[in-house]
């Protein structure tokens, strides 16, 4: 199986239409002044290589838990970074005291709970449990043929 | 005999101060803000073999390795085991202790204090830290001892061998900023280290005081640091005393090459490309610590390409001395035949000491292998090649050793991280 991976913006989020398609939304909080995340700022904040937003403001990120196939989806279409690469990406990280990784959550909804709450965070959710608590700033789809 | 890293007087501090925030933390803090601790560490299991019987290879002169002349494949090069202990108390406060066991001077592999220190995030950009932290000097000084992390056994010897510290106990502070695509960190830091290298003699940097800025764009990553210490290395006592005896060209001498307070500084710059499929890096540094420690330049050029779980790389390596390494010394003729022959052996123990300066250069060429998640197995061959009459970076240079005849040192390890 080859999975074919394609970002888009959120305001391209038009319908990827096949049948097993898992669709992820990177999302912020609905108060949050932000509309849109290029993947690299994204990544930027995910990898601790930034602190803040693009507007400055102070930037958190949660993942969900590892070997979920939504976070392998994630990080190989905004880092560009495989499992593999994640994880000797961390042992630098960890091992050089720069960073710790994101904080893991069970899941989506927990996610979206959190993020919901709180301006400074930024997480990833399974599109399906988007609500209007939180704002989706970029996306990516994964299509498995 | 214990061989051991100074009185953890910094480290102590901090773990007590660690120990005040937590406690405050449990009072004052918020729900949602328990303390989150983290465990970790990284392992090398290696083995090395060098065909040169007159001498023993090592990685560093601090770690000693003994494969050649000790035995013919050692363990010690490159086998160690870390572990890790974090805990962040809020957003603002976190503290780290690593402890790293391997072949210490002693001979023994009790564990050591790595780092111990406590961080306070002040802004989301700027972090302090005191304790016993990390050099940021070298790319990947900061991780050289997790083998995982590297995609070689271990670091070119010629280039980090000239600093076989990777921590000093004080302060530094981390500031991240943005300039256009480019993300930087810049960190500067004041401490003091020193090390047991016998019963009754130490080697110390007092007053290290660095800056280091490492940015990175996109697949590109470029670190420069520089860094003066106050060295002072408690070696070869008698040479020097000896030395002195003999008026003022004697006295000139020892205080040439004495490692005694003597002014040390050390640049770098490297840069590491590394767009996924492979990468390639190098670095440059130049040390001079005005000593028989020698001043000398170090370089590498490294790449590798990555095929599945497959990780081939070469490099290429080389370290010269940039003051005089063979020197004339007292000059025996003007002196009285009795006299004259303690004069020779003097000189032969100058030069004997200058020949260490590493000058060498070498070819390498392995793979790597991630096996199983969190594992990686490394197969590597050395040609190294100590030049112009030095031992380069060998140690327990036996008199039979010959400078200028390559060395193949060949090199197994399996990296793991927990």
């Amino acid at each position: 199986m080859r999975i074919f991976l394609i970002n888009l913006l959120a305001g391209l989020l038009l319908c990827a239409g096949a049948a097993n398609a898992a669709e992820l939304v990177v999302i912020v909080s609905a108060k949050s002044p932000l509309a849109a995340l290029r993947p690299d700022q994204v990544a930027d904040i995910f990898l601790a290589q930034t602190g803040r937003f693009p507007d400055g403001e102070p930037a958190v990120a949660l993942d969900l838990p590892l070997g979920s196939p939504l976070r392998d989806t994630f990080y190989s279409s905004m880092a560009g970074k495989s499992p593999a690469m994640m994880k000797a990406y961390w042992t630098k990280m960890v091992f050089t005291g720069r960073g710790q990784p994101p904080r893991e959550l069970a899941n989506s909804a927990a996610v979206r709970r959190m993020v919901a709450d709180n301006p400074s965070m930024i997480g990833y959710i399974d599109r399906a449990a988007l609500d209007p608590s939180v704002k989706a700033v970029a996306a990516a789809v994964q299509v498995a043929r | 005999m214990t061989v051991d890293r100074p009185p953890l007087r910094a480290s102590l501090a901090a773990l007590l101060l660690l120990g005040c925030r937590m406690a405050q933390a449990g009072e004052y803090a918020p729900a949602d803000a328990s303390p989150r601790w983290t465990f970790g560490g990284y392992g090398t299991l290696g083995v090395a073999h060098s065909n040169e019987d007159a001498a023993d290879f090592t990685a560093n002169v601090v770690n000693p390795g003994d494969a050649g002349h000790s035995r013919a494949w050692s363990p010690a090069v490159d086998s160690r085991i870390g572990m890790q202990l974090g805990v962040e108390l809020d957003s603002a406060w976190s503290a780290v202790l690593q402890l790293v066991s391997e072949r210490r001077l002693s001979g023994g592999y009790a564990p050591q204090v790595e780092w111990a220190n406590i961080k306070y995030q002040v802004t989301p950009d700027l972090s302090v830290r005191v304790g016993r932290i990390a050099l940021p000097v070298f790319i990947v000084g900061d991780y050289r001892k997790a083998g995982y992390a590297l995609p070689w056994v271990r670091p070119p010897v010629e280039l980090y061998g000239t600093i076989p510290i990777s921590s000093s106990d004080g302060v530094d502070a981390s500031y991240r900023w943005r300039a256009g695509d480019a993300n930087n960190l810049t960190q500067v830091f004041f401490g003091r280290t020193d090390i047991a290298i016998s019963p009754n003699d130490r080697a110390e940097a007092r007053s290290l005081t660095g800056l280091s800025n490492t940015t990175t764009i996109g697949a590109l990553t470029v670190r420069a640091s520089f860094l003066t210490t106050e060295l002072s290395v408690g070696l070869a006592h008698e040479l020097f005393d000896g030395l002195r005896g003999f008026g003022q060209r004697g006295a000139a001498l020892a205080e040439r090459y004495e490692v005694n307070a003597k002014r040390a500084d050390v640049a770098t710059v490297g840069f590491n490309y590394d767009p996924g499929a492979w990468f390639v890096m190098g670095e440059i540094g130049r040390m001079n610590a005005r000593s028989f420690l020698g001043d000398k330049t170090a370089a590498y050029l490294s790449a590798g390409y990555r095929v599945d779980d497959f990780t081939p790389y070469v490099g290429y390596a080389g370290a010269r001395a940039n003051t005089p390494t063979r020197i004339a010394g007292l000059d025996t003729a003007a002196l009285p035949p009795q006299l004259a022959v303690p004069a020779a052996r003097l000189n032969a123990g100058l030069n004997q000491l200058l020949s260490t300066v590493a000058q060498q250069r070498s070819f390498t060429a392995g793979v790597r292998w991630d096996l199983h998640p969190n594992y990686a197995l490394k197969l590597q061959y050395d040609r190294i090649t100590p030049r112009h009459g030095s031992s380069g970076t060998f140690i327990n240079v036996q008199p039979e050793f010959r400078s200028g005849r390559p060395i193949t040192v060949l090199s197994a390890a399996l990296d793991f991280v927990f």
